[in-house]
């Protein structure tokens, strides 16, 4: 009767867990997150305190204040309407930026503006989840997910241990009325008698063996990978600022990807083609824009120019440029700093000691005694194929025509990019395994007849990777 | 026993059926060298492993796997991601770069492209655009990649101090040079060919600054004499164009030209275009007579050899002068059997007229006056020999390094510089010119490494390679060809032309690269004439193409030659029977100028097998009964002690066929003092012992004895009895049977006689005279079913397998004209580079160990004193039924569906039992590590004691292709059909979105090969070349019998010899 109550009490254990898992909170907040990437955020800074193409959206509701809450909604809602009106806000915004309109969001319902600006004043208090915990908040929830898998696993062992041990008990029971029956003397094994036997002893010591067997073997298999590996970067470059924020194509940058076997680090002047233009992070200022700049020897005043005889310069007068329009660019573009204050030097200062700390490489000789701060910047690689392993992004990529994302994970929303697949060798067979062969109007595919032949004939879908060969050793391995 | 032998033989102990041979061609290594090394290696001294106890091994192993895991502590090690700064639009990180570049050593020349990864050139393939190569290339300029990366070159310019030299700043070394120049000063440059005309026109600008200068070109081998004859016959000093793809009929004395006379590439490709069998019905092809004594690369591919003696050439020669014009020159010497064929040769030379070609390799001005003559009767100017496009690619004048020597002795030189040339070693009065070299106040050595000569100099300016350097070269009149850099100067050096620029003051020299702002403004003269509309577009053109074409000469006519001019300066023949030496200029190293390369040195020499030195080449007699035994009863590898005149030296021995009786012969280029690392301790030098005539060095001698010391070479590192297939072994009764069959059935006779994989009469080559083609293609047809019907006989649906997995996508097939073959290894090394194949060191090779994907095997057939030659390349036939991937416990080796064997460098665990049961001996076993993986030094290889293993420090392992793995100890390897390359033309067409032709797939082997005797590609593509030349009657698989389906085939060997020559 124990049991019974025991199995109940764990589905209902289950139930609960399970039950936690389905529960969606209302965040919207989150939604508002969405909303201002795909609406807002090409124009305005996300880090709601300094201005871009638009104002700062931080405390929009207070400068609105002196209105009804609808002007400010009808004012995101269309600008341009609430401008032809006369409202005094509304034009003095107008005319402050320039005269330049924002586009209309007719299709905006007040529950979407409620949740775009429950998010900015999330963002701007610092109260709404540090965007660097987006990883984590993943991770979490996977970890979460993993451990209430192993909860039942122990739980349904637990379970299998009571009825081992009932039945055990059962057995000696009925062994016991037999044997009363006929008569016999039969000894009743004690609990500790039972557990102590021969056969668990042994049982256990196989259970152990093959444990230890099994963990051994998976933990050696999964020697040398790295699957969710995040090194810091010598560059808090953020993929979710340019690959989700600003949507540039990863093929933009990584363009190797479409015509190499590597999807190659972009080379530092391919990041000056947009920060000629723009020059002040939205999230670090002008901390990490600068390792850019300092690196190549690019000074993005006005129009920008290549500093002449960059490499002839001493560490000082490298330091000298830069931190002076570090300091320009700061207070231009940050509402915090609006003169030179101590705090201000510190903080270019300690910029400055940064910046030349991660373009320092051991490789580099130094120049003149002093550390060179110029030349290429060192990132942390990170995904690492063993160098017996041939992988051409160009044929997936071009070829196969997938998507970056089918085996690096969303990207996009990664502030700090992490291995997103294990790159373990089952991992590329399943996917060879399953993937179809894009041979529509590639005539190179033509030379699989028999396939076509089939297709035609109805016999066959398609082609997998795998069908045409994409298992084989030295497809890899050469 | 017959003088004929109706199969073939790869050598003496082959035909000997020699007991020792058979026990050996069955075992993979020497297994009791192989522990002899083990025990030695390195300076350590591993205690008698053999005997240590299964305790110990497991010691060991606890105690190994507890070390590893320490060291490796599991952690993963951070790798850094490098973008460029800046990036090259040009350069796409993981895509090849090609460049038109051209190889040039001294006269050596070959258009090339050269392949670069991110910057790094790491394979050299021909530039199939040459009117000249027609994209051919050779060993050596496949190698000249790895020179590029040579850890002997000169890293900074050096001074001479009282104990040897300190580093010096390019500008203490100029301004040092600069003061010892002035406007008086007697200055010579001594210099191999030059190719370039820009260079030259710069030595006449520094000649106009400092008068008394002096050019003097001189050639490693010289063929001074020929280009002398051309001079009195033709008025012009130049080496003629010989088209041999229009001669019907060659006689060559003595000279290499498919191996090294002059321009081998270009005369390879020429001469295969009429030895080529197109069609099996009517087929025709060109007759080839060689007249030698030792069995030269060229003489092995010929239909017929006469045998005369080195001192008899001349001899010969007028020989052949008298019966061709009816001349009465001194013929003193020659055999009978010589004076016989030489009057066949005179006949159908005169058969022939207009269509025949008639050369020699000998420096004898006589002979080669003669020579013209012979040509000039026959009409072959203007047909088969002309002068618009003449050869440039020997320029050397013995007569002007005689006088330039004499000069030095008389202290009547200020100032010499040598540029890129090694004269006390390689010329052959190279002790004068060392005396001499004494008494010049300054001496500038212009050089890529130390040797012989620099050593003597007082400064020594590095240069550039070819492959950092700009230039020009023009080969034969008019057919000029760009040299452009491909990689930024690796160290502090300077090329050539820029030194002497700075000296002559040019106007250039002070840009970036002044000597490519030379170049230009001379092309950029031509602009207006050449159609381009800006320099800028002409340069474009002319760097992409790499090649340029500016007319040609005039048709020079011939003028008559003095006879008796010719006769008085022939060779006397010494008389009497003494022994007589020949010396030649290897194929792989040349007289000593790529001796430095291991490549090379690790290249088995096409006739004898050889690597890393040179052996003395001795005859093998044959007793007339049964046995074939060499000179003195010498043996393979004995030591002799070989005198020519007064010099003794010890060399080891190898058995020639072909070889002449009361000749034997050495090769040149070995023995050096001071050439680098891969030269140490490595056979020996004989270029001090050349004749000399009237100033022409003579390449024999004729004061010879050689003397048994009874000793054994110690690594005798010759690769013929490696690898063997089919060997043929003598029962009881004398009977011939496979030696497989023996080690099979011990004690049960003739049991297995018979039974199929053990025929006594193994099919791996196919010969036919051309009279005979279409009987022997008959043959072949008849006996490849006779195959067939034994193969079917299977339990396996064979026709079933192959429907259902080759029937679609690709079949990659091979195909080998071994008529087309000359042997000249270009490919051995062009898969060397290309997949990253190793090179394991002279002791290595003795026991071996070599690791070439691609063998060329060396036949012999027919005469056993006077044999021909197949050449057969042999690389991983990639069998559809594999006998080595059905052993395979781990399924390391296992086979596509395109039809490769695959090979998984990371599933084997070394069993080995692949290579066992190859037919074909083509895997090849990491027995070291090569590359420094391993962390137990005494595994890792070394070159010459070096401290480093070779290709293990950072410089060599630039030329590493980074699409091939690099594979660790304990791994079996083998020809992979170059897989880079095929994946690499497959993903080019399926981005393009088109099928896959035969352009997109070119194996390194076939890249290389200058007389496209070697065809790849897919066999499901009915349109692919490889397909018809499958599909033709004369193609064969090797060991067909065997039923292992390979996918390379080869076509029969056909020769051109006339029967009744010797009748």
């Amino acid at each position: 009767m124990i049991c019974k109550s025991l199995i109940y009490k764990s589905l209902i254990g289950i139930f609960f867990l399970g039950l936690s898992l389905n529960i969606s909170a209302e965040v919207s907040p989150d939604d508002g997150k969405a909303l201002f990437r795909s609406k807002c955020a090409t124009c305005h800074n996300k880090n709601m305190k300094s201005n871009s193409t638009g104002p700062a959206l931080g405390g929009v509701q207070e400068r609105w204040i002196d209105y009804p809450e609808s002007d400010l909604y009808a004012w995101i809602r269309n600008s341009q309407a609430l401008i032809a009106t006369g409202h005094p806000r509304a034009n003095e915004v107008y005319v402050q930026y320039n005269k330049s309109a924002m586009t209309a969001f007719p299709d905006l319902t007040d529950d979407d503006i409620g949740s775009l600006l429950a998010y900015i004043n999330g963002v701007y208090d610092g109260t709404y989840g540090a965007v660097a915990g987006s990883v984590a908040v993943v991770g979490d929830a996977q970890a979460q997910e993993k451990g209430i898998g192993g909860w039942l696993y122990w739980i349904l062992f637990a379970v299998l241990l009571l009825f081992a041990f009932i039945l055990t008990r059962i057995i000696g029971n009925l062994n016991y009325l037999a044997a009363e029956k006929d008569g016999q003397s039969y000894q009743r094994k004690t609990v500790l008698e039972t557990l102590t036997s021969k056969g668990v002893i042994s049982f256990i010591l196989f259970g152990l063996v093959v444990l230890g067997a099994y963990t051994a073997a998976s933990n050696a298999i999964n020697l040398g990978r790295q699957q969710g590996y995040a090194p810091e970067q010598p560059i808090k470059f953020s993929h979710a600022t340019h690959a989700g924020v600003n949507q540039i194509d990863c093929k933009y940058c990584h363009d190797g990807a479409r015509r190499s076997k590597h999807s190659v680090i972009p080379a530092t002047n391919t990041c000056i083609n947009c920060h000629s233009a723009i020059k002040y992070g939205s999230e670090y200022g002008t901390a990490e824009l600068t390792k850019i700049y300092a690196s190549i020897g690019y000074l993005p005043k006005g129009t920008g120019e290549y500093i002449p005889n960059y490499d002839k310069l001493s560490l000082d007068e490298k330091k000298e440029i830069y931190t002076g329009w570090m300091l320009e660019n700061t207070i231009e573009n940050d509402e915090d700093f609006e003169v030179v204050t101590d705090d201000l030097l510190d903080e270019i200062d300690n910029q400055w000691d940064d910046i030349v700390t991660s373009l320092t490489s051991d490789h580099r000789p130094k120049i003149n005694g002093e550390v060179n701060i110029e030349g290429p910047i060192e990132w942390v690689r990170i995904h690492n194929l063993p160098d017996h392993v041939y992988f051409n992004h160009a044929q997936h990529v071009t070829v196969g025509g997938l998507d970056c994302q089918t085996c690096h994970g969303k990207v996009e929303e990664m502030e700090v990019v992490a291995q997103y697949s294990p790159l373990s060798m089952g991992w590329c067979i399943n996917c060879h395994r399953q993937t179809q062969v894009q041979f529509a109007g590639n005539e190179y595919y033509e030379s699989y007849t028999k396939y076509h032949d089939e297709i035609e004939a109805g016999a066959r879908e398609g082609m997998t990777v795998e069908d045409i060969g994409g298992l084989e050793c030295q497809k890899c391995h050469y | 026993m017959k003088n004929s032998q109706d199969g073939i033989w790869i050598g003496g102990k082959d035909l000997n059926h020699d007991p020792e041979f058979i026990q050996e061609a069955q075992k993979e290594v020497q297994i009791a060298s192989l522990q002899n090394t083990v025990n030695t290696v390195g300076d350590e001294t591993i205690a008698n492993e053999a005997d240590s106890s299964r305790r110990d091994f497991l010691k060991y192993l606890g105690f190994g796997l507890g070390a590893a895991t320490v060291a490796a502590s599991c952690e993963i090690p951070v790798n850094r991601a490098i973008p460029y700064v800046v990036k090259p639009e040009v350069i796409v990180p993981g895509v090849a770069t090609y460049y038109a570049s051209t190889y040039v050593k001294g006269g050596e020349y070959c258009p090339v492209l050269v392949k670069t990864r991110e910057g790094r050139p790491i394979k050299i393939e021909g530039n199939a655009l040459s009117p000249i190569t027609g994209g051919g290339t050779s060993a050596r300029a496949q190698a000249s990649v790895l020179d590029l990366y040579d850890v002997n070159r000169l890293k900074a310019p050096q001074v001479a101090e009282d104990d040897g030299f300190a580093s010096a700043s390019w500008d203490d070394l100029m301004s040092s040079v600069g003061s010892a120049l002035n406007s008086g000063s007697r200055i010579r440059i001594v210099s191999n060919t030059i190719l370039s005309p820009s260079f030259k026109s710069l030595i006449s600008e520094f000649s106009a600054k400092y008068p008394n200068t002096k050019l003097v070109q001189y050639d490693p081998v010289s063929i001074s004499a020929l280009l002398d004859a051309n001079d009195k016959s033709f008025g012009e000093r130049v080496v003629p164009d010989y088209k041999f793809d229009k001669a019907d009929y060659i006689v060559s004395f003595n000279a290499d030209f498919l191996g090294t006379w002059i321009s081998p590439i270009e005369y390879s490709k020429a001469y295969s275009t009429k030895r080529k069998i197109k069609s099996v019905k009517g087929a025709s092809m060109s007759r080839h007579v060689q007249v030698e004594s030792h069995m030269s690369m060229t003489g092995s591919n010929a239909d017929h050899r006469i045998l005369v003696k080195p001192s008899e050439q001349s001899s010969a020669v007028a020989y052949l002068y008298n019966q061709v014009l009816g001349g009465n020159v001194g013929t003193a010497g020659l055999t009978a059997k010589a004076k016989k064929g030489l009057q066949k040769v005179a006949q159908q030379l005169i058969a022939h007229k207009g269509h025949a070609i008639v050369v020699s390799g000998n420096n004898n001005l006589g002979e080669q006056l003669l020579i013209n003559a012979i040509n000039n009767h026959l009409g072959n100017y203007g047909n088969t020999i002309g002068f618009t496009h003449a050869s440039m690619q020997r320029q050397g004048s013995d007569s002007d390094m005689a006088a330039l020597v004499a000069e030095m002795n008389a202290g009547r030189v200020d100032v010499i510089i040598i540029h890129d040339a090694n004269p006390v070693y390689d010329y052959f009065n190279g002790a004068a010119f060392a005396a001499g070299l004494e008494k010049v106040g300054s001496k500038i050595a212009l050089a890529y490494r130390h040797n012989e000569t620099t050593t003597l100099c007082n400064v020594i300016a590095p240069i550039h390679h070819g492959l950092e350097s700009w230039g020009d070269a023009e080969a034969k009149k008019g057919q000029i060809s760009i040299i452009q850099p491909t990689i930024h100067p690796l160290f502090d050096t300077k090329q050539a032309e820029e030194v002497f620029m700075a000296l002559a003051g040019s106007r250039f020299v002070d840009d970036e690269q002044p000597y490519f702002s030379y170049l230009r403004s001379k092309w950029s003269q031509a602009v207006g004439a050449s159609g381009f509309t800006s320099t800028d577009a002409m340069v474009d053109e002319i760097l992409r193409e790499g090649l340029v074409n500016a007319g040609g000469g005039p048709e020079l006519s011939f003028s008559g030659i003095s006879v008796s001019e010719a006769s008085n300066a022939l060779v006397r023949p010494s008389s009497g029977d003494a022994l007589e030496i020949s010396f030649q200029e290897p194929v792989s190293i040349g007289n000593g100028v790529h001796a430095n390369n291991p490549w090379l040195q690790e290249m088995p020499d096409p006739v004898t097998r050889t690597t890393w030195g040179n052996y003395l080449a001795v005859p093998v007699e044959f007793d007339g009964v049964k046995k074939f035994i060499g000179y003195k009863k010498l043996k393979d590898g004995d030591l002799v002690k070989l005198t020519i005149g007064e010099k003794t030296m010890t060399v080891p021995v190898i058995q020639q066929f072909g070889q002449m009786p009361g000749t034997v012969s050495l090769a040149m280029g070995y023995g050096r003092e001071n050439g680098g690392f891969a030269t140490q301790g490595i056979g020996v030098n004989v270029n001090d012992s050349l004749t000399v005539v009237d100033n022409y060095g003579q390449y024999f001698a004729t004061n010879v004895s050689v003397e048994n010391t009874g000793r054994e070479e110690e690594n005798f590192s010759c690769v013929q009895y490696h690898h063997t297939m089919g060997v043929t072994s003598a029962d009881k009764n004398g009977e011939l049977m496979n030696a497989d069959e023996a080690a099979l059935a011990p004690g049960y006779g003739n049991v297995f006689a018979g039974f199929q994989g053990a025929l006594v009469e193994r099919s791996i080559l196919r010969k036919s005279n051309l009279n005979h083609l279409e009987e022997e293609v008959d043959h072949l047809i008849h006996e490849r079913e006779h195959f067939e019907e034994l193969n079917q006989q299977t339990l396996y649906p064979y026709d079933q397998y192959t429907e259902e997995l080759y029937s679609q996508g690709h079949h990659w097939g091979m195909h080998v004209d071994l008529t087309a073959c000359t042997g000249c290894s270009a490919c051995t090394i062009a898969c060397m580079a290309e997949n990253n194949v190793p090179v394991v060191g002279k002791d290595k090779v003795a026991i071996h160990q070599e690791m070439s994907w691609l063998r060329i095997d060396r036949y012999y057939f027919g005469d056993v004193e006077n044999p021909n030659t197949v050449y057969q390349p042999l690389m991983c036939q990639h069998c559809d039924n594999a006998p080595c991937e059905n052993v395979c416990p781990v399924n390391a080796t296992n086979h596509s569906s395109e039809g490769l064997n695959q090979m998984t460098y990371n599933r084997c665990i070394g069993t080995r039992y692949c290579a066992n049961n190859c037919p074909y001996k083509v895997r090849r076993f990491n027995w070291n590590d090569f590359t420094t993986a391993d962390i137990f030094p005494a595994n890792q290889v070394k070159v010459n004691g070096e401290n480093l293993p070779f290709g293990a420090d950072n410089l060599t392992r630039m030329v590493l292709n980074p699409d091939v793995t690099v594979r660790s100890r304990g791994v079996i390897e083998k020809c992979s059909f170059c897989v880079q390359r095929i994946q690499e033309g497959k993903l080019t067409a399926k981005m393009e979105r088109r099928k896959l032709t035969d352009l997109d797939v070119k194996t390194a082997c076939q890249t290389a090969c200058p007389t496209g005797a070697i065809t790849f590609g897919d066999m499901n593509n009915k349109k692919a070349e490889v397909t018809k030349k499958m599909n033709s009657p004369m193609t064969y698989a090797v060991l067909e019998e065997v039923n292992v389906r390979p996918s390379v085939m080869y076509s029969m060997k056909v020769l051109n010899k006339d029967e009744n020559f010797d009748a």
